[in-house]
């Protein structure tokens, strides 16, 4: 009798890296286009889908808002990720920034004072945004506790701690509606007329880039972050402390992360609406996939930003069966990621059929 | 009496989450990191829902098809992880994702239909009905049947070793992707039988996202315990109550979202004790948990 086993074998050479993410981008919404028109039993038009998403890609202006800001999160994951840390708190860490710019816009008594409420808002959003990544990184860097139950975990405490400023102290006092006041006028960005985007994002997204960019090359710390990657025992050798370089890089991507959550109040949120788990934009999580698709590259990360925000925004024209913009999303988001996660091993390895008779 | 009434009223929910975290913890024993359980319990739950509508709340059908469609997730997650080199962490979070989109796109039109026909779902039990009793005893009996499958039997032992050095596993003659599969079935059916029994007894209505975060849950009750069956009980009837009587916990001064927030404050807490302390023998993380488990083959 002939047994069939499938045998994995590592490449002599292994396929050039962008291999996986462009398979993974075509493969995953082809196959997340018939998966969804399986699933509805034919109700969704896969050209319809396709045509959607083709016309997302098309127009730049309308996903400048998620571009910029998957942009900046999904670097600010790159930098833990680079130290083999796995922040999956990003949703928790943006909204902690949140918090703390709207304590600023609203309660500070400088929301309207122009130019000091921005800087402001950035530097205490930045700052408690950090506070929130230490408090997962401390347990990680000096117990060996995993950080992605913690920080997952994480993201839910913030939601509800969220959810219950919003819902007493910040309450919105005239028609108690479950959000807090708009904040000022004067602490909004600006935006650029005609498309999404404001230009203070815009600019917080090239600051980031180079600053991160800057960061991870020329210094004595990113190259530590870099090297914990791959083998933290070289850092003993150096006399570094493997636990201060992983803290240190949750701490710094969380702080970047806090700079979304500051440009998505001051640009297109202008308020918090609670409950937060239901209203939250995604980000966090979705900047997961961006930065795993620009292979941890920093010069990547904008594209893959691009194609995922386009995916975003296809999602909102395609309202499949009544199912609003979120599942369609995550159904292609699913895909994707899903197909990326198994065939990025492909690139170092090669599986072959073997039929023993 | 009154003890009677809140272990009734609390019961479809300890029930759901109890179910969903012994599933999660025979998963992660066997060292496959489960991220996907969110994701898999919502998913559950919408099959579970549309299901009772399109067969006019058969009683039987739709546990089966919820149960099937969290095993096939399952198998997907633990397939993966055990023969490629690949992150538990990423394919877990990928059909997390997945699941979360799937279940408004599997659930949306079965709620519409809903709308239309006016059809109910699931079984509203009386709250001083014997039946709670009945489950009670049942589903703690299933956690005791657990304890002893995973402590006293070769398959426990197998699934254990698995979850602790598959390496080593591997030479003394276990399969370890064979022992994964089977833990993994077993454990999908309770997270599958979990969501079913939130969405059938429990909420007994659906609308889109109806279930997320009750999955990190049930995951939180899986981590508190330190994945012991027994534990277990306490800390799924704890986190249940909890939720239950969130609003109650007003009257005494403290917000209901510290009730919400409480479960996960615990999990983390827990997880921190149960690597610092002596209790590490018995409740610490699986050592090869979420590991990649590979053996790189160059014959051919």
């Amino acid at each position: 009798m002939a047994s069939i086993s499938l045998v994995v074998v590592k490449r002599v050479k292994p396929l050039p890296s962008w291999v996986a993410p462009l398979l993974s981008f075509t493969l995953g919404i082809a196959v997340a286009t018939v998966l969804l028109w399986i699933v509805t039993l034919g109700r969704t038009d896969p050209i319809v889908v396709l045509a959607s998403i083709g016309r997302a890609l098309a127009m730049p202006q309308l996903l400048l808002k998620n571009f910029a800001l998957l942009t900046i999160v999904g670097i600010g994951l790159l930098v833990s990720f680079k130290a083999s840390v796995f922040n999956i708190g990003g949703e928790g860490q943006f909204y902690f920034a949140i918090i703390a710019a709207t304590w600023i816009a609203l309660f500070s008594g400088v929301g309207a004072i122009a130019i000091i409420n921005k800087v402001l808002m950035l530097v205490v959003g930045v700052l408690l945004a950090g506070f929130w990544a230490l408090i997962a990184a401390l347990p990680r860097g000096f117990l060996g506790i995993d950080e992605v139950p913690v920080t997952l975990l994480m993201n839910y405490i913030a939601y509800y701690i969220v959810d219950y400023l919003v819902f007493n102290p910040w309450r919105e006092p005239k028609y108690k509606y479950p959000r807090t006041p708009t904040i000022p006028e004067e602490s909004w960005f600006i935006r650029i007329p005609g498309t999404t985007g404001t230009i203070e994002l815009i600019l917080l997204t090239v600051v980031v880039m180079a600053g991160i960019w800057y960061l991870m090359n020329n210094t004595r710390l990113g190259l530590a972050i870099n090297v914990m990657g791959s083998n933290p025992n070289v850092l003993r050798v150096v006399g570094i402390n493997p636990s201060l370089i992983v803290v240190s890089s949750l701490v710094i991507s969380g702080m970047i992360v806090g700079i979304a959550g500051v440009s998505y109040l001051a640009g297109e949120a202008h308020l918090i609406t609670i409950p937060a788990e239901a209203c939250t934009p995604m980000l966090g999580y979705t900047g997961i996939l961006v930065a795993w698709l620009s292979m941890l590259r920093i010069a990547y990360v904008p594209v893959a930003a691009y194609i995922v925000s386009a995916l975003i925004n296809a999602g909102i024209n395609i309202q499949i069966a009544g199912a609003g913009k979120a599942s369609v999303v995550d159904v292609f988001i699913g895909t994707i990621l899903l197909i990326y996660s198994i065939s990025v091993i492909f690139t170092e390895y090669s599986v072959k059929i073997i039929v023993k008779r | 009496m009154y003890i009677v009434q809140v272990l009734s009223t609390t019961a479809p929910l300890m029930l759901a989450y109890y179910l969903a975290s012994l599933g999660h913890s025979i998963v992660e024993k066997s060292g496959v990191l489960n991220l996907a359980i969110d994701g898999v319990f919502v998913l559950s739950v919408a099959v579970a829902f549309a299901q009772a509508i399109y067969t006019w709340n058969n009683p039987l059908i739709p546990v089966v098809i919820s149960v099937a469609s969290s095993i096939a997730v399952g198998l997907i997650l633990v397939y993966t992880t055990s023969k490629l080199p690949v992150s538990h962490g990423a394919i877990g979070l990928s059909l997390m994702f997945l699941c979360y989109g799937l279940s408004g796109v599997i659930g949306v039109p079965a709620r519409t239909q809903q709308g239309l026909t006016g059809q109910e779902v699931g079984y509203p039990i009386s709250p001083v009905s014997s039946v709670w009793v009945l489950l009670y005893i049942v589903v703690v009996g299933l956690g005791f049947l657990l304890h002893y499958i995973l402590e006293r039997t070769k398959l426990g032992a197998m699934i254990k070793a698995s979850g602790e050095d598959p390496l080593v596993a591997e030479a003394l003659g276990v399969d370890v992707l064979k022992t994964r599969i089977l833990a993994g079935v077993l454990g999908f059916a309770l997270i599958g039988l979990g969501a079913s029994a939130f969405e059938l007894l429990y909420t007994r209505i659906w609308r889109e996202g109806t279930g997320i975060g009750h999955g990190w849950i049930a995951f939180a009750v899986s981590l508190s315990s330190g994945r012991h069956p027994l534990l277990g009980i306490i800390t799924a009837f704890l986190f249940a109550l909890l939720y239950e009587y969130r609003f109650s916990i007003l009257a005494v001064g403290l917000p209901r979202e510290m009730a919400d927030a409480l479960p996960y404050i615990t999990a983390i807490t827990a997880m921190v004790i149960y690597m610092a302390t002596p209790l590490k023998t018995k409740l610490k993380t699986p050592k090869s948990l979420g590991k990649p488990f590979f053996k790189e083959e160059r014959t051919i």
